[in-house]
């Protein structure tokens, strides 16, 4: 008897609500009304950085149409979603800490009274010093952030692995480098939108555009001072998000809070300068690194001094700093290794958790740097990451557990699928290849706030038609989670997609679920479901099993029937077999749980910050076109090949790689998130035409590599796709600049002003000698 | 806090016509405020939320329609404006090729969040229906230039709008050939 | 959302009936809206009465006679630019009307739209609550009169500058100049006529010589006997939807291979385009790479390019050498 062939794991399958998406159907928060709604508006700081004196909504409050308004002392409880780090006030009360910090909060009968009354809301301001630059703020006597114990030093992580100094000191080689990342933000074409209402029995219901409709109920109930039984946070289908909607956001706060004052329903829909201000983006970061090598080009050891740039607030930016250093330590043996990373408070919009989440910036610079060497040595630069390549099974140099590695797998997909051996040598000045490799974590194993309880859960029910019922907190931000979900149920339990149904991220019917950061639903939700699934499938084969007077072992569940393996001429409808299975055991429903390993990584302090149940492995080739006299650079095609595992469904997997590498290539060359230091900290500007996300013209040819390369933790040996694929394509990028023209610029972005600059500086330079 | 019956002695009334054209097939007539948008008649006033709006200021194309079978971005079009005329909304796609496109993006997984994908559709509906023929990837890549993607990076909504232009020529030739 | 400030709107029928309400005081002429309605959203500029052209047929059209070819100015850019007509007559003209912003913009869009495109400023393209984060500037102030703006007398741009020079970001401008293009404008006291260059003042506040009761109904290019070459340079970052950062418009009319006339135009400097004196150099030479190099240069040491638009202007200068030699050289292969 052979273990029947997996019919759903590793297809293509048709997503689950892509057409009601596609079509217009599906409602997001923004196309949700409900009778009587009022329209809200929150007022917004001018000044980056300003003493709140008194605030006056007098005029407002007489102006047509206006409601209420309120304020930031009707919120007093200061929150974030980091419980260690609660550092902000819906609307700010004692100061207003960025342009765009938000102050008060109208709501009206119509949008256009709720705008026109920001005009009627006086505020009393005192202007004081801003802060732009993190070295400045740290090192100013002000403090910025008024619930922040360390002045401006938003969080300080050093740590210490092996004798970094000896292996410097006795290494053949050492390169050295200054590194700059630029900000850059998420760019999710839905903005923020948030609509609350209050029952007459005072449950409040909040729908909300969010990745993370669990914390948003806890801080909901925090902030607001009523029980977490008596809110419902829903999460209609996202329009993307991509870290940039992963905390509680003031919009939320502001209609729970003015549907309970107004007794009516409040929507609040951010405008996109506003999604600009909200950020919680790319954090900046200054990186110094020093990577020792011995004569053969192997690490002995690596020192990294980081400084992050944090914005207004904390945001995650504690798990940020750790991030920056804990997550380096892979795919490479780095011998030893030392961080210090610090993260300072500035006048700026916060930073947070974007794509790839606080390792982005670090990889660059890494595989700079390792590109640097490996001229250096004369050495061909994937020949120097295979060498010292970690391998599957094994421990980090920081302790973090390395399951199952297929990183050696994806440098010869990409180096084989681009002609980098044969092309290499032959493409002429001005078209280059670059190449760099990373890793990421399949969710952390770091709960954002302690609890005993699983990370993941999962509730299935079957019922009599024939169906299956996936009760998911999961959140779809349309990276399609429903349907991976889908996938694992509709495996073990023989039904198409089509017949399951997944209720997801919603708080009164859905099971606690983290939410959708850090890359954990494939593998931690996943695996709950795939614990309910087998639960129901060991009834519904019994039961068969049963009538059938055979072993269940052999009763295989696929295609809508059950089958006996041993003699396949004899099979059931499966709606038969749940009929059976619910006459024997009662109504078929089945919790699945997950929580992640205790004992894989170091028990140092921050030691679990970082680590992760398994992590996926991506390497990248990148082709250039360089004009060397107009500085702009072409991104011709990307090779992505990107270890996940298992993929559960090819399209999911195929759409995040190719995703990601559009998002990483964006980041090199076109996008830059900042304000204006000369102008009193006015962001460069707030709008899609100014912030410039690549269009159909700008994006190269990418091709998506899946590899393999199973990992016992995951579900059917899945890890994670959605963050990992961004991060080595922006140093391969970057290093394929370097190939076409021979001019490094280690502070991003490569803007073609910079490039000609050093272009012409080399030039220069090799004219002199 | 104010009462909720709130006079509005002070507001001067705005301005309210008569707005009467052709929507997704149909004779429309709403009343409609003269310094609305189109996208704000759709989605507030006529409740059709499919057309999204991402940047309400002309530079995303997540508010794309049709009108005259022309795309259009519907945050930067008076209501006024299309007065007489015929619109086209995601909620109605052309049938030929609202079912060679819609089929060859859900086989492609060409939308991941699916925001933008109504006014990519719309964009790409019109080229088909313009050119009535297979498409080549930079032809379907110019038509959507005015699309922004955040999530897909563009590759499986080209090969889909490749697809289905293919798809619907064959058709085309097959008719043809059988006529 | 940007709700619109409450304005009533008018769709006239005829010529006639919009220039009757054109005379309407604080009336504004909206044809696409693809630069208005942006605009207005953000107060930059406000309007009592909105004259929506879109149902004057008359203002749609492309011919060529008497006048040469003739472009209503309510002819849509994608119209100009799939124009047999234009692409015949005209051809820089149609290329400089397909790299106009978006496909979705350009179905909207009309020629006369294109040429009265508002000038462009990083410190003035913002919101209003961005604007008076700033305390605004020159043209804020000017175009927003009911905020008063604590730097209602500054421009950003040019310390101690007293003239706005936001700068003209239109694509059709600097060619219709270069092929010495002339407007029809029209108001209830009749037709006039004026050079397209001629449009044009030196104030970024309003840089049109047009009246507010006015309307551009139409634009006239000579058509030419002879051979001519002519092309129209953009530079942006982005593939679409971007404004011009670097905007030129070339046109040499050829005896054999030797230059007869030459133009030069180039935009997105101030607030008017600038005719660089191209004709001195390049009139009597064969055109080739070494007059390319030439007119190169000229264009550098003529133009400036401002830190108004958001790039930095030492690049654009740079890249309008390198950009203008290349497209010479490109039209001296032929």
């Amino acid at each position: 008897m052979t273990e029947p062939e997996k019919w759903q794991i590793g297809g293509h399958h048709r997503k689950l609500g892509a057409m009601e998406r596609m079509r217009g159907i599906a409602r997001y928060t923004d196309d949700l009304s409900l009778p009587r709604m009022l329209h809200a508006k929150i007022l917004r700081s001018p000044h980056a950085h300003a003493r709140i004196l008194a605030i006056d909504p007098t005029k407002a409050m007489q102006m047509p149409g206006v409601i209420a308004v309120i304020t930031g002392s009707d919120m007093p409880t200061p929150y974030g979603v980091i419980p260690w780090t609660p550092d902000e006030n819906v609307l700010a009360i004692e100061k207003a800490l960025y342009v765009g910090d938000g102050v008060a909060c109208v709501a009206a009968e119509t949008e256009d009274q709720a705008v026109a009354a920001l005009a009627g809301i006086e505020v009393e301001y005192e202007v004081l010093q801003a802060y732009f630059d993190p070295e400045e703020a740290l090192a100013a006597e002000e403090t910025i952030n008024p619930y922040a114990r360390k002045g401006n030093l938003s969080k300080e992580v050093e740590l210490a692995f092996g004798d970094v100094d000896k292996g410097l000191e006795d290494a053949a080689l050492v390169i050295e480098g200054d590194y700059e990342f630029h900000g850059t933000t998420h760019g999710a074409i839905e903005p923020h939108c948030a609509l609350a209402k209050v029952d007459p029995d005072g449950l409040l219901t909040v729908w909300s555009a969010t990745q993370v409709p669990h914390y948003l109920h806890r801080e909901l109930a925090k902030v607001l001072e009523i029980p977490a039984r008596q809110i419902r946070v829903i999460q209609p289908p996202v329009g993307g998000a991509f870290g940039g909607k992963s905390e509680p956001f003031d919009l939320e706060f502001c209609v729970a809070k003015l549907s309970q004052i107004t007794g009516r329903p409040v929507k609040l829909l951010y405008t996109r300068e506003e999604v600009f201000y909200a950020h919680r983006g790319r954090h900046p970061m200054k990186m110094h690194y020093r990577h020792g090598f011995d004569a053969k080009g192997k690490l002995v050891a690596v020192d990294a001094k980081t400084l992050l740039d944090g914005g207004a607030y904390s945001s995650f930016g504690l798990v940020t700093t750790y991030y920056s250093g804990q997550l380096l330590c892979a795919p490479y043996e780095l011998g030893s290794y030392r961080f210090h990373s610090r993260r300072a408070y500035t006048n700026k919009p916060a930073c947070g958790p974007k794509r790839g989440h606080g390792s982005v910036q670090p990889r660059f610079a890494m595989e700079v740097q390792l590109d640097k060497a490996a001229i250096a040595l004369d050495l061909d630069p994937i020949e120097l990451r295979r060498q010292n390549a970690m391998g599957s099974d094994s421990l980090t140099v920081n302790e973090l557990r390395v399951g199952s590695n297929g990183f050696l797998d994806c440098l010869a997909a990409v180096e084989l699928a681009s002609g980098w051996k044969e092309r290499r040598a032959k493409l002429g000045f001005g078209h280059g290849l670059g190449v760099a490799g990373s890793t990421y974590i399949s969710g952390t194993n770091y709960a954002i706030y302690p609890n005993e309880m699983p990370q993941a859960a999962v509730q299935i029910t079957l019922d009599r038609s024939g169906r299956a019922r996936i009760f998911s907190g999961a959140s779809d931000i349309g990276q399609g989670s429903d349907t991976m979900l889908a996938v694992i149920a509709g495996e073990e339990l023989g039904l198409p997609t089509e017949d399951i149904r997944v209720l997801s991220a919603d708080t009164d019917l859905c099971p606690v679920d983290l939410g959708a950061y850090s890359s954990r639903i494939t593998l931690m939700v996943g695996n709950a479901c795939l614990d309910a699934a087998r639960k129901l499938r060991k009834k519904v084969t019994a039961s068969v099993a049963k009538r059938w007077e055979c072993s269940a072992k052999q009763v295989s569940l696929v295609a809508r029937q059950a089958i006996d393996m041993n003699d396949p001429a004899r099979r059931v409808d499966l709606v038969e077999a749940f009929h059976w299975a619910e006459a024997d055991h009662g109504l078929l429903g089945e919790v699945g749980s997950y929580d992640t390993p205790k004992d894989r990584h170091g028990s140092y302090r921050g030691g679990a910050i970082g680590a992760s149940p398994a992590y996926s492995f991506t390497a990248h080739v990148a082709e250039v076109k360089v004009d060397d006299e107009t500085g702009e650079v072409e991104v011709v095609k990307i090779w992505c090949a990107h270890d996940c595992g298992k993929a559960i469904s090819r399209g999911l997997v195929e759409g995040q790689i190719e995703g990601s590498c559009y998002m990483g290539a964006a980041e090199v060359v076109l996008e830059s998130h900042g304000v204006n230091a000369e102008m009193g900290g006015l962001h460069h500007g707030p709008s899609f035409l100014d912030y410039r996300m690549p269009t159909t013209l700008d994006t190269a040819e990418i091709e998506a590599l899946i590899v393999e390369a199973p990992d016992a933790r995951g579900p059917h040996g899945a890890k994670e796709a959605g963050e990992g694929p961004l991060h080595s394509t922006i140093p391969a990028i970057v290093n394929a600049i370097y190939d076409a023209v021979g001019v490094r610029v280690d502070d991003l972005p490569v803007t073609p002003a910079k490039l000609v600059r050093a272009i012409e500086a080399q030039r220069a330079l090799m004219g002199d000698a | 806090m104010n009462d909720t019956d709130k006079t509005r002695a002070d507001e001067p009334a705005p301005a309210v016509s008569l707005l009467r054209f052709r929507l997704n097939g149909a004779d429309v007539s709403v009343a409609v405020e003269d310094h609305r948008t189109l996208l704000e008649v759709l989605r507030y006033g006529l409740d059709l939320t499919g057309t999204k709006q991402g940047c309400d200021e002309g530079e995303c194309g997540a508010c794309t329609v049709l009108l005259d079978d022309k795309p259009v971005l519907s945050c930067c079009t008076l209501a006024a404006q299309v007065e007489g005329r015929d619109v086209r909304t995601v909620e109605a796609l052309a049938e030929r090729e609202a079912a060679a496109l819609l089929d060859a993006f859900d086989r492609h997984d060409a939308a991941q969040c699916g925001f933008c994908t109504p006014g990519v559709l719309m964009s790409a509906e019109a080229l088909l229906m313009d050119t009535r023929r297979a498409v080549t990837m930079p032809e379907a890549a110019q038509a959507l230039s005015g699309n922004l993607c955040r999530c897909t990076g563009y590759t499986k909504i080209l090969h889909a709008v490749v697809d289905a232009s293919e798809r619907l020529a064959e058709e085309d030739a097959e008719h043809g050939a059988a006529s | 959302m940007l709700p619109l400030l409450q304005t009533r709107i008018a769709s006239p029928r005829s010529l006639d009936e919009a220039l009757e309400l054109m005379a309407t005081p604080r009336a504004r002429a909206v044809a696409g809206g693809t630069d208005l309605l942006p605009n207005l959203k953000r107060r930059l500029g406000s309007a009592s009465l909105l004259v929506s052209l879109h149902a004057l047929s008359e203002l749609r059209g492309i011919e060529v006679g008497d006048a040469g070819l003739s472009i209503g100015a309510g002819t849509t850019l994608t119209d100009v630019a799939t124009s047999d007509l234009v692409k015949r007559h005209a051809p820089s003209l149609a290329q400089a009307a397909v790299l106009v912003a978006s496909p979705q913009i350009r179905n909207m869009g009309t020629l006369g739209g294109n040429l009265c495109l508002d000038t462009r400023c990083r410190w003035v393209n913002q919101t209003d609550f961005w604007r008076g984060a700033l305390g605004g500037c020159l043209k804020s102030a000017q175009m927003d009169p009911e905020t008063s703006f604590k730097n209602a007398d500054v421009c950003h741009v040019v310390p101690g500058g007293k003239r706005c020079v936001a700068a003209v970001s239109a694509d059709t401008v600097p060619v219709l100049i270069a092929l010495d293009a002339t407007a029809r404008v029209a108001s209830k006291r009749g037709v006039r006529r004026l050079r397209v260059v001629d449009l044009f003042v030196n104030d970024g506040v309003r840089n049109l010589a047009i009246e507010p009761d006015e309307l551009l109904i139409g634009v006239d290019v000579p058509t030419h006997a002879g051979a001519r070459r002519e092309r129209y340079v953009k530079w942006r970052v982005r593939g679409s939807i971007d404004f011009p950062l670097v905007s030129a418009a070339l046109r040499f009319d050829l005896d054999g291979d030797v230059v007869k006339d030459a133009r030069l135009v180039v935009g997105v400097l101030g607030a008017r385009p600038k005719v660089v004196g191209v004709e001195r150099v390049a009139v009597g030479r064969k055109l080739d790479a070494e007059l390319a190099t030439e007119l190169a240069e000229l264009a550098h040491r003529q133009c400036t390019p401002l830190e108004n638009v958001p790039y930095e202007a030492g690049h654009r200068r740079h890249l309008l050498r390198v950009l203008v030699r290349r497209a010479i050289e490109a039209l001296a292969q032929g």
